[in-house]
């Protein structure tokens, strides 16, 4: 096709321009001839005035459906939280089947046949499933220091902790989601930071439940997750990537060291 | 804005969209529904905010044309029936030619609305319609021709005895 700009101002009227006519689409400069066009036939003239009708009474008759409030189930919130507790399905029903974690040495839970795991390796796998659902799919915002402080009190209420988010900048990560999160074993606290080259890690915490209320700290290797897991003063906590990190073991210590003392 | 914060501003005009292509409020907040599931899954292959309303659109189509096959296997129920349900809420002033062009609408082929209710009611460009639908532009400009000019017809014939009209 042969494109120059007298071509564009003096070709032939196509239903084309009468739809970018309508639609507001039309190049400025093709304008004048539409309209002449339109001056010089009343019958097209009269069939764009009908298109410009119908799309007007189409956007009215329609209008009221996005002005109407958003029912229950079409909140994102609750999406979100219904997504979370799909993607935990497996992870439940998988106990004794594919998550192939190696927390510590002896092989753990798959020796013990196809029932729940307890203690530090609940909290691994937890923390492990918990970063895949939530690394790759939480948008990135700082989180409002509301939900932070509810966390931290929640924490703190539940087992006598000081759980505040450690600050990880030194290394390069930034705190970018705090939440509350279901467990097989109870609610879980759960801090997103972001890091160098778009890395992401989990911190992971949940107070223990009746075993490894202390443990030492322990490499684990998820499916698609690795990290270090341990437990002090009743709290279990995971610090989780997708990929091996070299700086992954540093931060495990630091926060060790930084958090679980008593208050 | 956040990726989560422009999806929630859509929310409102997928359910108009959704809405205005299905018969009933239910199933099409259920279109909605697997559209937003589909998107969180999903959220972070989108690279640039501009992209997120058509991809969301493009999303609906898909869901919807499979629903819409599924349908027709399972029965062999007309795909299209201008007589379908046409509700609207009490405290909407539904004028005669509101509804006439809802009915309109519900009489056209379902390629013909969706191309319709994309360029004059979302507002999409034609380029971007054609993207969504998987089609060429000549083809969303001949369907819109036929579209309009159907519900002309339709809405300039609605004073005389109603006749439903035959594809």
């Amino acid at each position: 096709m042969k494109e120059n700009n007298e071509e564009k101002n003096e070709g032939p009227v196509t239903d084309n321009d009468l739809h970018a006519y309508v639609d507001g689409f039309l190049d400025a400069g093709r304008r004048p001839l539409v309209e002449r066009h339109l001056a010089a036939h009343p019958e097209t003239a009269a069939r764009v005035a009908a298109w410009e009708a119908v799309s007007a009474s189409l956007r009215e008759a329609t209008s009221w459906k996005a002005r109407e409030p958003i029912p229950a189930r079409l909140d994102l919130g609750r999406l979100l939280a219904a997504r979370r507790a799909r993607r935990w399905q497996p992870v439940r029903v998988a106990a004794g089947i594919l998550l192939a974690l190696a927390v510590g040495a002896g092989g753990g839970w798959m020796a013990r046949g196809p029932s729940l795991p307890g203690g530090i390796t609940s909290v691994a796998m937890e923390a492990s499933a918990v970063h895949q659902a939530f690394a790759a799919n939480v948008v990135a915002s700082a989180p409002g220091t509301t939900a932070q402080a509810q966390l931290t009190s929640w924490l703190i209420a539940k087992t006598g902790h000081k759980v505040a988010p450690p600050d990880l900048s030194r290394s390069g990560f930034r705190l970018v989601s705090a939440q509350l999160v279901a467990t097989m074993q109870g609610p879980a606290c759960m801090y997103l930071y972001d890091g160098p080259q778009g890395l992401r890690i989990t911190l992971f915490m949940r107070p223990m439940e009746k075993r490894d209320m202390s443990a030492p700290m322990r490499p684990m290797h998820g499916k698609d997750t690795v990290g270090y897991v341990w437990a002090r003063n009743g709290l279990g906590y995971g610090l989780v990537a997708s990929e091996p990190l070299e700086t992954l073991h540093t931060l495990a210590n630091q926060i060790r060291s930084e958090m679980g003392a008593s208050i | 804005m956040s990726a989560l914060a422009t999806l929630e501003e859509n929310i409102p005009s997928l359910r108009r969209y959704a809405w205005s292509l299905v018969r009933n409020a239910n199933d099409a907040d259920d279109l909605v529904q697997d559209c937003l599931l589909r998107a969180l899954d999903r959220l972070d292959t989108v690279r640039e905010e501009g992209q997120l309303r058509p991809w969301l659109f493009t999303i609906m189509h898909n869901l919807h044309v499979n629903r819409w096959r599924r349908a027709k296997i399972r029965a062999e129920v007309p795909a299209e029936d201008a007589d379908a349900e046409i509700s609207m809420p009490a405290p909407q002033p539904a004028s005669t030619e509101m509804r006439e062009v809802l009915r309109g609408l519900r009489g056209l082929p379902v390629d013909q609305r969706q191309v319709i209710l994309l360029v004059a009611v979302e507002g999409f460009e034609y380029s971007e319609v054609a993207e969504m639908l998987g089609i060429p532009i000549g083809t969303v400009m001949s369907r819109l021709s036929r579209a309009r000019d159907r519900l002309r017809d339709f809405v300039e014939g609605r004073t005389q005895p109603v006749l439903r009209r035959v594809k």
